[in-house]
């Protein structure tokens, strides 16, 4: 008995040093927040709308976008996927800073495409659109990464059977094949919300203004002090942590998604 | 119905024969059986009749494969109505489900049936589809050893009730004992095709008889010696006088049914009297086969069960009980 109490025992003790580790930063916050002075600066709300519209927008898009890639990464064995591979992780590796940059110099005023959509009236510096293009770019590796696992994991057979009883490709994807995905896609989804979000370098150098939360709290950081970092940083937690949390609840429960 | 389907890859195959009742294809694993079922539901590329060139999703055929793949995230009504369309889905299905004796079972999931209940939701769900042909690959693998022959001979029943023809593949000897009609596979060719009753009763060679199943099936080989023909089977280091039934040598398959062999007492000498020892015991009801070594071969010899046999024991095999088929080059 004492032989499996010290199995179970070491496994358990490290998981608990690893959660403690996990959790000082937000001890760290949690003693540090000065609840009595707790207020906002001038622009939070705005950067917390900011935030949450324009990342709302950039999943929709990662979406709509990486999802059909996923699945065809998933499903079709192509010559030259290591070129494929190689690029995921090429977005995957590039520094967020840097791949402000690298977006710039393709998209800026004098980038090749910048300069040509700025004729057709999209603007990628400092606007909108640009905030939105950074987020999809810094977070739409994760998803379809995860999501092609997810498509992965889902039995062929399945989606063939689904074709033996008279469903079209189309059918079998959207009643096979996306439902026994779930949980893994619902994983994409949450990560690439949280990496949308919490993007800083990227969005910082494409796009400082219209100014979402990350860039805020350095904003905050820089003009005011410690102390107008922390209220915003709370609300960011408190906006940011639904959807992740419910996705990955209610995945796990049958059919609600 | 008529099959004729011919695949390039990942294997060359050529199969044409008749589908008629309860068919079974009968051929060892590898000999490309279940790719042939893939090619005929379209989910391979293949030529050939019926429905050659269509879509999987246009062809008219009910396949089971192998593990019957039901949707997990469907319960047993779900996957039934999942090839219904219309406000009725779900009457039609429980009314599938009825005809199958599954029911009862109707708001269950799949991991919580049996074998043989997953088999029969799936053969609901293949026949909500209206198919003119059913395809049943290895529909014997995952049924449990007890239940088995109850769940065949009920899968058989509604496939003969709802009347559309069935063929199913398999390597399972048992199943093809009680088919309607039995074709066998061997080097990727349909090597014969009958009632089981014929077949079991006249394997065209020795590839067949063991695809049957049927016990005693060995190389030998026929040559004179001294003048005298004999079939020598090098494995049991034996060799029987076949004078009057040879009249040239060649490799063979050679095969006797365990019920023609005799045990004697091991004091008999004769040249076609063979000494073995006792492998194994196989009690099977009032009969008992024995596992029998001679030399590095065994042969299965049945007796009745309350015969007594020693350890060591003689045997005498009858050449009229013994068939050979010549082996091909």
């Amino acid at each position: 008995m004492s032989v499996s109490k010290r199995q179970h025992g070491l496994p358990a003790l490290v998981s608990t040093l690893t959660l403690l580790l996990l959790a000082a930063p937000f001890v760290g916050l949690l003693l540090s927040t000065r609840w009595r002075a707790f207020g906002f600066a001038e622009g939070d709300g705005n950067a917390i709308a900011v935030s949450l519209g324009y990342s709302a927008l950039a999943l929709v898009l990662i979406i709509a976008l990486g999802t059909p890639l996923a699945w065809w990464l998933a499903r079709h064995r192509v010559r030259g996927v290591w070129l494929i591979d190689a690029l995921l992780l090429l977005a995957l590796l590039t520094p967020p800073l840097a791949l402000g940059l690298l977006l710039t110099s393709m998209y800026g005023p004098y980038g090749p495409a910048g300069s040509l959509l700025e004729r057709a009236g999209l603007v990628l510096t400092n606007s909108a659109a640009a905030f939105v293009m950074a987020q999809f770019y810094t977070a739409l590796p994760y998803y379809v990464i995860a999501a092609r696992a997810a498509f992965e994991a889902v039995p062929r057979e399945l989606e063939q059977i689904a074709l033996t009883l008279g469903h079209s490709p189309w059918r079998s994807f959207v009643h096979v094949s996306l439902p026994l995905a779930r949980v893994g896609l619902a994983a994409a989804i949450a990560l690439a919300w949280v990496r949308a979000l919490g993007e800083f370098g990227a969005v910082l150098i494409v796009a400082y203004y219209p100014q979402g939360i990350p860039v805020k709290l350095w904003v905050n950081l820089q003009n005011i002090g410690l102390g107008a970092v922390y209220p915003l940083l709370w609300v960011f937690f408190l906006v940011a942590m639904p959807l992740p949390l419910v996705l990955g609840l209610a995945a796990r429960r049958r059919r609600l998604i | 119905m008529r099959i004729d389907y011919r695949i390039e890859r990942p294997i060359d195959l050529h199969a044409a024969f008749d589908v008629a009742g309860f068919t079974v294809l009968l051929g060892a694993s590898g000999e490309g059986k279940s790719l042939l079922l893939r090619a005929i539901a379209g989910l391979t590329p293949a030529h050939g009749e019926p429905f050659g060139g269509t879509a999987p999703q246009h062809r008219a055929v009910g396949y089971l494969p192998q593990g019957y793949a039901l949707f997990p995230h469907l319960n047993a009504w779900q996957n039934v109505a999942f090839a219904l369309r219309g406000a009725q889905q779900r009457a039609q299905a429980m009314a599938l489900l009825e005809r199958v004796h599954m029911a009862e079972f109707a708001e269950r999931y799949p991991g919580t049936l049996s074998g043989g209940q997953q088999q029969r939701v799936a053969l609901a769900r293949a026949l909500a589809r209206r198919p003119q042909l059913l395809l049943l690959d290895e529909p014997t693998s995952a049924l449990d050893p007890v239940t088995r022959d109850d769940v065949v001979a009920e899968l058989i029943g509604e496939v003969h009730e709802f009347g559309i023809p069935a063929l199913a593949v398999s390597h399972d000897p048992q199943l093809a004992a009680v088919a309607d009609r039995l074709v066998l596979m061997h080097g990727r060719r349909i090597i014969q095709i009958g009632s089981p009753a014929d077949v079991y009763a006249r394997p065209v060679n020795g590839a067949a008889a063991r695809l049957l199943g049927l016990r005693n099936v060995h190389r030998g080989r026929i040559e004179a010696s001294a003048g005298r023909w004999r079939l020598l089977w090098p494995e049991g280091g034996v060799a029987v006088p076949i004078d009057g039934r040879a009249d040239r040598a060649m490799e063979v398959d050679w095969m006797i049914d365990p019920d023609a062999i005799r045990l004697l007492d091991t004091a008999v000498a004769s040249p076609d009297v063979v000494r073995a020892t006792v492998e194994v015991r196989h009690a099977m009801g009032r009969a008992t086969q024995w596992g029998l070594r001679c030399g590095q071969g065994r042969l299965w010899v049945s007796a009745p069960s309350e015969r007594a046999v020693p350890d060591t024991v003689a045997v005498h095999l009858p050449v009229e009980a013994i068939r050979w088929w010549q082996r091909e080059a």
